[in-house]
This record gives C-alpha cells, sequence and structure tokens, in this order.
C-alpha cells in the first residue's frame, strides 16, 4: 500500500477498520426512526370512541393505561386499557355528550412515557346527533322536493308545519336515511382519518438528526470562540 | 429513558432540575478550552443515538451512550448531556423542556458514577481495563434504568415493578453499550490516546 498522509498516529489500517467496524454496527442497528413518542388517535364512530395508541413509528402501546378527561375541568371521565393492538374503545359518556365537551385522551405506557390526543366536541357528537330520529336537535331535514329539483335543503320551518302527518313521515326517513348516510361516512372514513393523522406525524428525518448536529457544534464553536477572545484578552 | 412530559410531579421535576444545574455548573466549571471539542463531538453523539430507535422488545430501544460519556468527559457529561436534551425536546417534543432535568440528570448521573468507579481500573490498562470498559458501557444504563425507576416512584408506580421493567427491557442495550464502550475504549487508546486524558487527570 502506498505510503498516505496519516492525521492519526498508529497502525493505521487496522484502528480505522476497528473504526469503521462500530459505525457499521451501529448503521446496520439503526432503523431511521423516531424515538418512544407516544402517538395517540382517536375518532368518533356512532355513539363510540376509539382510540389507538402507538410508540412512532409503528408499535402499539399494550397494556397502556387511558384516561379520558374533560379538557376544561381536567376531570377523569372514565380510565381503562389497551388490547394488544393499542386499541381502546368506549362508549360516549352521557354526561360528556350533554355538556358537549371536549375530550383530552391520554395514554400512560410503561417507562413514563405518554401521550394526549384532543377530541373536539363537534368532530365525535356529528354521529350521536343524528341518531335518535325523534331527537329535536337532529339535522335540519331536507326539502322533500330535493330530490326532484337538486334544490338546496331549507329550514324545517318553511318545510313542515307540525300538523302534516306526510310531511312528518318524509321527515322521518330523510332522517333515517342521512343517519345511515353519516354511519357509512363515517366508517368509510375512519381509515382515512387515521391516514391523516400518520401524515401529520413528524417523523425525524435525517435531515433534522444533522440540523440537531449543526445546533450542537455551533453552540459549542460558539463557546470556544468566547473562550478563546478571553484567552486572548486576558 | 426519557420521561415524558406531564408524568412527573412537580416536586420530582424541581428537584430534578435542581440536580441538573447543579451537576451542569460543576461540568461547566471544568469545562477548559481544550475540551471543548470533545464534549462537542460526544453530545453530538448521544444526540443521535438516544434518537434513533431498534424495533427490539416491548417499545424498542436506543442507545444511550452514557457510559461512554462518562468514560471520556466525567463531569462534562453533564453539560453534554443537557444540550442534547434540550435540542430534543426543542426539535422532536422527545422528552420535553419540563422535565429536562429530570432526564438529564437521569442520564448525566450515571456517566459520572461509573467515570469515579471505574477510573482507576481504566487507568491500569490490559485485560483490566478492558473488563472496566465493557462494565462502564453496561452499569451506566443499569443506574439510568434505576434512576427512572427513582423518578417514577412518587407517581405511585410500584418501584420494583417500573425498575425492573426498565432494566429487563434494557438487557439488550445494556451489552451492546459495554461493547460499544469496550471498542471506542480500545480504538481511542491505539489512535488517540490524549483523548482519554480525563481517566488520567
Amino acid at each position: 500500500m502506498p505510503e498516505r498522509i496519516r492525521p492519526w498516529p498508529g497502525k493505521w489500517p487496522t484502528s480505522w477498520l476497528q473504526g469503521l467496524v462500530i459505525i457499521l454496527v451501529l448503521q446496520a442497528l439503526a432503523t431511521a426512526a423516531q424515538a418512544h413518542r407516544v402517538l395517540v388517535f382517536a375518532y368518533g364512530e356512532g355513539d363510540t370512541i376509539h382510540t389507538d395508541s402507538k410508540f412512532i413509528p409503528d408499535t402499539p402501546v399494550r397494556q397502556g393505561k387511558v384516561m379520558v378527561q374533560d379538557q376544561k375541568t381536567g376531570q377523569t371521565l372514565l380510565t381503562g386499557q389497551t388490547d394488544d393492538q393499542g386499541k381502546f374503545s368506549f362508549k360516549i359518556p352521557t354526561a360528556a355528550a350533554a355538556e358537549k365537551m371536549d375530550l383530552k385522551i391520554v395514554v400512560e405506557a410503561a417507562m413514563g412515557h405518554r401521550g394526549e390526543w384532543l377530541l373536539k366536541a363537534d368532530s365525535y357528537l356529528s354521529g350521536v346527533k343524528s341518531a335518535p330520529p325523534h331527537s329535536p336537535a337532529a339535522a335540519p331535514p331536507l326539502d322533500e322536493t330535493r330530490a326532484n329539483t337538486g334544490k338546496m335543503p331549507v329550514l324545517p320551518s318553511q318545510v313542515a308545519p307540525s300538523g302534516d302527518p306526510v310531511a312528518k313521515a318524509l321527515n322521518l326517513e330523510q332522517q333515517a336515511l342521512e343517519f345511515a348516510i353519516n354511519k357509512a361516512l363515517e366508517h368509510q372514513l375512519a381509515p382515512i382519518k387515521e391516514m391523516l393523522t400518520q401524515l401529520t406525524i413528524h417523523r425525524t428525518s435525517l435531515t433534522d438528526i444533522l440540523g440537531g448536529i449543526g445546533y450542537i457544534m455551533g453552540f459549542f464553536g460558539l463557546w470556544a470562540y468566547f473562550q478563546s477572545k478571553r484567552k486572548k484578552d486576558s | 429513558m426519557h420521561i415524558s412530559e406531564g408524568v412527573l410531579s412537580p416536586a420530582v421535576l424541581a428537584g430534578g432540575a435542581a440536580l441538573a444545574v447543579a451537576g451542569t455548573a460543576i461540568g461547566l466549571k471544568k469545562l477548559d478550552y481544550e475540551a471543548i471539542p470533545r464534549v462537542a463531538v460526544l453530545s453530538a453523539a448521544f444526540f443521535v443515538a438516544t434518537l434513533i430507535h431498534v424495533p427490539v422488545g416491548p417499545v424498542g430501544l436506543h442507545l444511550v451512550l452514557n457510559g461512554l460519556m462518562g468514560l471520556l468527559l466525567g463531569w462534562l457529561a453533564f453539560p453534554a448531556i443537557l444540550i442534547a436534551l434540550f435540542l430534543q425536546a426543542l426539535l422532536f417534543q422527545f422528552g420535553g423542556l419540563t422535565v429536562l432535568g429530570v432526564n438529564t440528570v437521569a442520564m448525566a448521573v450515571p456517566a459520572v458514577l461509573c467515570f469515579y468507579a471505574y477510573r482507576g481500573w481504566l487507568r491500569r490498562g490490559g485485560t483490566l481495563a478492558r473488563v472496566a470498559a465493557f462494565a462502564c458501557g453496561a452499569t451506566a444504563i443499569l443506574l439510568s434504568a434505576v434512576l427512572v425507576a427513582v423518578a417514577l416512584l412518587f407517581t405511585g408506580q410500584g418501584f420494583l415493578e417500573v425498575a425492573e421493567l426498565v432494566a429487563l427491557a434494557h438487557v439488550p442495550v445494556m451489552i451492546i453499550e459495554g461493547l460499544i464502550t469496550l471498542f471506542v475504549f480500545l480504538f481511542l487508546q491505539k489512535v488517540r490516546p490524549e483523548m482519554l486524558e480525563g481517566i488520567y487527570a
């Protein structure tokens, strides 16, 4: 092997080989992934809320402790435990539905790992609202002529004077239909919702890591700079 | 090893922060001009190692390298770990700013303890030094696991249960880190013995 410049003294081929091995081992072990952050994701479907907890990127939180809290008061409404897939489902508590609480879902995994998800009242109550067809708070029924003319739905007061039995029956039918559509939509949209959350996760990329190293070097560089100035001055 | 935000009680957080400040102050006092590049490199190594995550065991694991940091830095491990954790909390919401103190203590205290515990053996060289280097890497992880369990003790989780869980989960890490510490030690001994000046000081 031709003589080259040796930055470091010593028998360099073997020792460099050792260094290289260390680096390779580290690389082999490292799948670029994020450390132990717990991701909680929750969505309402009908009168049930499903939660899904995992360590980023994709390890389910098994037997994690789930606490459902009122966002405003911090009062715990119910607790539970995730299964082996990291999932936990519960019926929407009546108190929560009545007061339209925003729910904070906290998942505590072992060894001090913890994640949160805020579930807004609007997003999980939509299924409940249209569920009972007799509910006065139900979504405004559609105009019966809509099917023919494609007209926009109008407010209920304009449609059906309460005495008209035909209109009432139509209303009920439409509400039932709407309920069914909502349910089907929720079902179809659940995976999309989950995908969206997946997409919003900020995964640690190589750029992030290099950026962090840059910060560290810069910081110590500054420190060295000020120390060197002080040395010169004194 | 990183405890998340919102898990610990304020008293534990404050205690951790106070200890971290004290440790970092001692570290900065000992941080002279020549040592800065060494601290910077190890801080960066720690930053990367704790961020990269190997899917082993129940939660997946990452290297910590605090034994190695202790071996090379002694008290300087405190500022090095603090800065790396601070950036991780800031950039990746990994750990958290309020738990910064506790997390720093959990990883830097074992580094300092191992530094003093194994310094004598490392100085002597030969097989004894090799054993010490391996043990330094492994024990630091074990002590970190114990410290995490201590911090979680006050949250009502059973100490032995948590300590056992954390320690068991980290057995593979202990072995890997022992080997890494050993190899780096041998490597530096051969090519850059002056980087090991900490243990001779």
